[in-house]
């Protein structure tokens, strides 16, 4: 997102998937919500993105990614795509 | 410490065969002063996370290239929601569509009088991994331009999935 630079922007720290909060918090989904809608009117620079102040609560890395969708797939019983280049 | 994705996406694709991915970096901002006060304004939704109604065609979660978006009015109930995204772990959006389509929430802020009012259709994109940036930019955004200025929008939230 910092290289796309949207004109204005808020950065939540949070897993993939949980974007505006955590499932069914709706307190903590509606302070992001409205931490986002403000940004719309504070933010005077463009390109600026503020980051959010909520904590997922543990550290969270690629490898628990690539191991989340893993699981994810097997629950549906879809397999990881599997594609190569063309040569 | 957030994850760098850039540098996940270059390793996870490089270390297949791809060759590097060009990204999109860009050294300014569009901009256009924004005069309203939130309560003012109709705030749109746009979302990638892959959701669609029960009506439409879904989003192929493997699709490359899928530049095409959905029109989702925000008092659609959520049974009616199908999400298909297989880049993120999208369980807890389905319990709670809300995590990436926060459309109740943005709904509840309007009754507030938080926000003026929300655009009464939500725009939804699929899949990322589009490639054909010229295409998004010249065919795809244009109308999905169109839409929101028909729906009265003065902002829109923009929701990575």
């Amino acid at each position: 997102m910092a290289q796309v630079r949207p004109p204005r922007g808020v950065f939540l720290d949070f897993p993939l998937g949980r974007t505006c909060g955590r499932p069914n918090n709706l307190e903590e989904q509606t302070n992001i919500l409205k931490d986002a809608l403000q940004a719309l009117v504070r933010i005077k620079t463009p390109g600026q993105m503020v980051d959010l102040p909520y904590e997922w609560g543990r550290p969270f890395t690629i490898q628990d990614y690539v191991r989340e969708q893993k699981e994810m797939l097997e629950e549906k019983g879809e397999p990881m795509q599997e594609w190569l280049p063309k040569k | 410490m957030p994850i760098d994705w850039v540098v996940h996406a270059n390793q996870y694709y490089q270390g297949q065969g791809f060759p590097p991915y060009m990204w999109s970096v860009f050294e300014d901002s569009p901009w256009t002063l924004f005069e309203k006060t939130l309560d003012q304004s109709r705030i749109a939704l746009l979302s990638s996370a892959g959701i669609s109604r029960d009506d439409q065609v879904p989003f192929d979660p493997w699709a490359l290239n899928d530049l095409s978006f959905r029109r989702i009015p925000v008092d659609t109930p959520f049974e009616r929601l199908k999400l298909h995204h297989n880049f993120f772990d999208h369980r807890d959006a389905l319990k709670d569509f809300n995590c990436v389509f926060p459309v109740q929430r943005l709904r509840e802020l309007e009754q507030a009088g938080f926000i003026g009012s929300l655009a009464p259709e939500a725009i939804t994109l699929g899949m990322g991994r589009l490639y054909k940036r010229e295409a998004l930019q010249e065919q795809t955004v244009p109308r999905i331009v169109e839409v929101l200025k028909a729906e009265g929008a003065d902002a829109v939230l923009l929701v990575a999935g």
